[in-house]
């Protein structure tokens, strides 16, 4: 099936030179060290922590209602440091997810309701279900589709991954579409 | 601490952002980091947080009502050291929360749980029934799966300093309200009752 | 990627006869047959770690049971485990008198323990000491029945071997009856264990001696007693494993917490696959772990034309509704599509059988070798039979050929046609009606089948022109379900 278009408010939405799209009800903490890499859609109630370390998306990344972006910390022998979070293009999250992951790749679906646990690496090309629960440390490989509390690799992708991320998130960030508060 | 009152009280060295919601009358102890979007609603009594706690993004901590009214009202005494990570809640009402426990990402404990020290309540885990986790209970999984753990989960120190100096850099934070003598006394109180 | 998150509303019928989504099926550019993962070839590639992305030689592999050498799994809950390092005071013992370990104690010391974060396990909990290095170095615990499995194994291989050489016996004996050929072995007058010898088999008498020195286990009728504790005893049953705990170390089986050792991480496969009728791969991986390019890569949805459902109305029986589908070319070249009804695919010869049962089918993929004309018995006409059908109108449609820059001017243009609905580079969306039949019953899922006749550029044979053929696909839509 098509997608259907989203509606959003305009006057709740910034929409930058590079085409992300920005809801004004978002907690942007540390915006100067938070990086959107352009056509990146930021929904309502969204956290982004950029005051804990840098938080980096690509291009055409959709993070949706109420989910948390969270750089992970780690201990060290000598005190603790926030790792930066780093996100591919073509990433996918889910309404009120938390990602506490290190890496996220490209062409990645976080579905909603899931809890990505501290340093987490998601290779490019994987898919995490909904309400799955990863725990931390957890290493997802490339064209893995992992599902569960705790997650668990349930099946493999079909090798056209990328390109039906691309059409999914670009398809998305068209159907996104803006109506007046009069309208 | 014998009368019901509308106040917040925010000991020095705590940091409590701005953002937050704060119902009721909260105690917030010493080197506690309070992080924004997080809700604490104390209708049914006060709610005592001790020193060294770290509340994230859209925790939800309530003391509910009790159909049977108490007088005073029993407070909510949340020991030392808890962890309550992203979009965790607690409805608890059984008065007590032990030290150094962890409660993982939405994680939700129900009003009817006593919960000892050093627990860990798995992320997406939920405590509904009436029950009782003995010291350093680890729960996780979607199947509730339980077993005990050999030592006490690690304190968070390391990450309070962190937070302390980096927050007030972003945010901004409710000022504490209570002096240095005033504090030792309420942390003794509760802890006596 | 709709088809990820939604079920499959359009599936394609594959050679085999096995109906698939788009985004699970291959196409032979050398058969130019639809191929889905039921009726092609699965090697292994590559073995590597999905935790540490290390790539394992297949011996290695095989000589390592197929697991990785630095990752371990929690033997409680079957996570993986992480290495943590504590800062290690080792303490003073009485006995360590000397000045050298002295110098060296005064140092905190990094050592490593293994931890598991979704349940908390560490293998402190089982008394395993903490390791100086990062990786590696934990201790290997031996199976108990390891000498007796050994014997097993090199019983059976005898037994094995000795049956192949009968084999080979028997048919030089048919040989021999026959009296046309003189073996070489016959020729030079070379005995059949120097025959072995040269071949490096094992002589038959070391394989005889495996043989007759085997003792077969005894059944015992006398069970030892449980001990009075079994029954008295209070049971903690954070004590006890779990079933899948003991599963997951079959060679130990242990009841007890305590006795739960890491168990090291399985390896993953890189995987290419082959088209059983010629031969040639449809998918071929890089070799690199992390990398998620092919070197080849011939899947369906890049060459056959694509069909979405942009909305239908409801079905009711014996009525016409209206059916809206978006055409996609994938490929690089100007394609001309026709409409047709299933039935009305011209019966190429090798599509004449019957569908088979599942299982049967399954068995003759299974037992590959033994069959010799298996790559015939997979060619099957999908079962398409539907309750509603697309009205076909009889015209041919041209797809544009995909064009990556086409997406940033985006006016759709419309042709003042009643079946197309709007054009869009290498997009059509067409509107089409769909008869419901008159007998079905509502509330029964409305399906309706359509096929697709396509100009396919074949650009594949590098020394001959691009070639042209005429293709068919057939498809099944989902269209909710029939009201009443």
């Amino acid at each position: 099936m098509e997608l259907q278009d989203t509606y959003y408010n305009k006057s709740e939405y910034v929409e930058t030179a590079s085409g992300n799209k920005v809801s004004r009800q978002t907690v942007l903490c540390g915006s100067q060290n938070i990086v959107l890499h352009g056509k990146v859609i930021v929904q309502s109630d969204a956290i982004i922590r950029g005051d804990l370390a840098n938080v980096k998306t690509g291009r055409f990344c959709i993070i949706s209602k109420g989910s948390v972006i969270r750089p992970p910390f780690k201990k060290f022998s000598k005190g603790v440091a926030f790792f930066p979070l780093q996100m591919g293009d073509h990433v996918f999250v889910g309404e009120n997810t938390v990602v506490n992951a290190a890496v996220v790749g490209s062409y990645v679906y976080i579905g909603k309701n899931v809890v990505i646990g501290r340093r987490c690496v998601l290779k490019d090309c994987c898919m995490i279900e909904d309400n799955s629960v990863l725990p931390g440390e957890t290493v997802v490989p490339s064209f893995a589709r992992y599902s569960g509390s705790p997650a668990r690799h349930i099946t493999t992708l079909p090798e056209a991954m990328p390109d039906l991320m691309t059409e999914f998130t670009k398809s998305y960030y068209q159907h996104f579409v803006s109506i007046t508060a009069t309208g | 601490m014998t009368h019901y009152c509308y106040s917040i009280k925010i000991l020095p060295g705590a940091t409590v952002c701005e953002d937050c919601t704060l119902e009721g009358d909260i105690t917030i102890g010493g080197g506690t980091v309070i992080h924004p979007r997080v809700t604490i609603i104390a209708e049914g009594g006060p709610i005592i947080i001790a020193e060294y706690c770290i509340i994230e993004e859209y925790s939800t901590i309530i003391h509910k009502k009790n159909e049977q009214p108490e007088n005073p009202p029993k407070p909510l005494f949340i020991g030392a050291h808890n962890v309550f990570e992203v979009g965790c809640r607690l409805e608890s009402l059984c008065g007590h929360i032990g030290e150094s426990n962890v409660f993982e990402c939405k994680s939700f404990v129900g009003i009817d749980v006593k919960i000892g020290s050093g627990c860990v309540i798995g992320a997406a885990c939920s405590l509904n029934a009436p029950q009782t986790l003995p010291d350093n209970t680890v729960i996780w999984g979607s199947e509730h799966n339980n077993r005990e753990a050999l030592e006490k989960q690690p304190s968070q120190l390391l990450q309070l300093d962190f937070l302390g100096k980096v927050m007030p850099n972003y945010h901004r934070l409710r000022k504490s309200n209570v002096h240095k003598r005033q504090m030792s006394r309420q942390s003794q109180e509760p802890a006596k009752s | 990627m709709a088809y990820l998150t939604q079920p499959d509303y359009v599936k394609y019928a594959c050679s085999c006869g096995q109906i698939k989504p788009i985004t699970s099926l291959y196409f032979c550019r050398h058969c130019l047959q639809i191929r889905c993962g039921f009726c092609i070839c699965h090697e292994v590639d590559s073995h590597y770690c999905a935790n540490c992305l290390e790539n394992m030689p297949s011996s290695e592999a095989r000589l390592k049971k197929n697991r990785c050498s630095s990752c371990f799994d929690c033997p409680s809950c079957f996570h993986t485990l992480s290495t943590r390092a504590t800062l290690a005071q080792p303490r003073q013992t009485p006995e360590q008198g000397s000045g050298d370990s002295k110098v060296e104690n005064k140092q905190a010391k990094k050592m490593y323990y293994l931890s598991c974060f979704n349940c908390r396990w560490t293998s402190r909990d089982v008394g395993i000491p903490d390791q100086p290095v990062a990786s590696g170095g934990w201790p290997e615990r031996v199976n108990p029945n390891a000498t007796r499995i050994n014997q097993l194994l090199d019983y059976y291989k005898a037994i094995a071997q000795q049956e192949k050489q009968e084999k080979l016996d028997r048919e030089r004996k048919k040989f021999a009856i026959r009296g046309k050929y003189i073996t070489l072995t016959d020729k030079t007058g070379l005995t059949g264990a120097m025959a072995r010898n040269i071949a490096g088999l094992p002589s038959s008498e070391s394989t005889m001696s495996a043989i007759a020195n085997f003792v077969p286990s005894e059944a015992s009728a006398d069970v030892e007693e449980l001990s009075e504790d079994f029954y008295t005893k209070e049971l903690n049953l954070n004590q006890i494993t779990s079933m899948p705990q003991r599963l997951a170390a079959p060679e130990w089986q242990p009841s007890s917490v305590s006795r739960l050792y890491p168990i090291a991480k399985l390896l993953s496969v890189k995987r290419s696959q082959r088209c059983r009728a010629c031969d040639h791969n449809l998918t071929k991986p890089e070799y690199n772990p992390g990398s998620i390019k092919f070197k080849i890569e011939l899947l369906a949805f890049y060459h056959v034309p694509e069909v979405k459902i942009i909305s239908y109305e409801p079905m009711k029986p014996g009525c016409t509704s209206a059916l809206l589908l978006k055409l996609t070319n994938p490929t690089g070249h100007e394609m001309q599509v026709r409409l047709l009804q299933p039935e009305e695919v011209p019966d190429t010869e090798d599509r004449l059988e019957e569908p088979k049962s599942l299982e049967k089918s399954l068995e003759k993929s299974l037992n590959l070798e033994k069959d010799n004309l298996w790559y015939e018995t997979v060619q099957r006409k999908a079962d398409v039979t539907a309750t509603c059908r697309v009205v076909t109108p009889d015209v041919t449609l041209t797809l544009a050929q995909r064009d990556d820059a086409a997406e940033y001017d985006d006016d759709a243009t419309h042709d003042a046609n009643d079946i197309i609905l709007w054009r869009k580079s290498n997009k059509l969306a067409l509107r089409l009606q769909v008869r419901c039949g008159e007998e079905v019953e509502a509330g029964s899922a409305a399906e309706a089948a359509l096929t697709l006749q396509y100009r396919y550029r074949n650009t594949v044979p590098a020394p001959h022109e691009p070639r042209d053929h005429t293709l068919h696909a057939t498809l099944m839509l989902q269209l909710g379900h029939v009201s009443g």
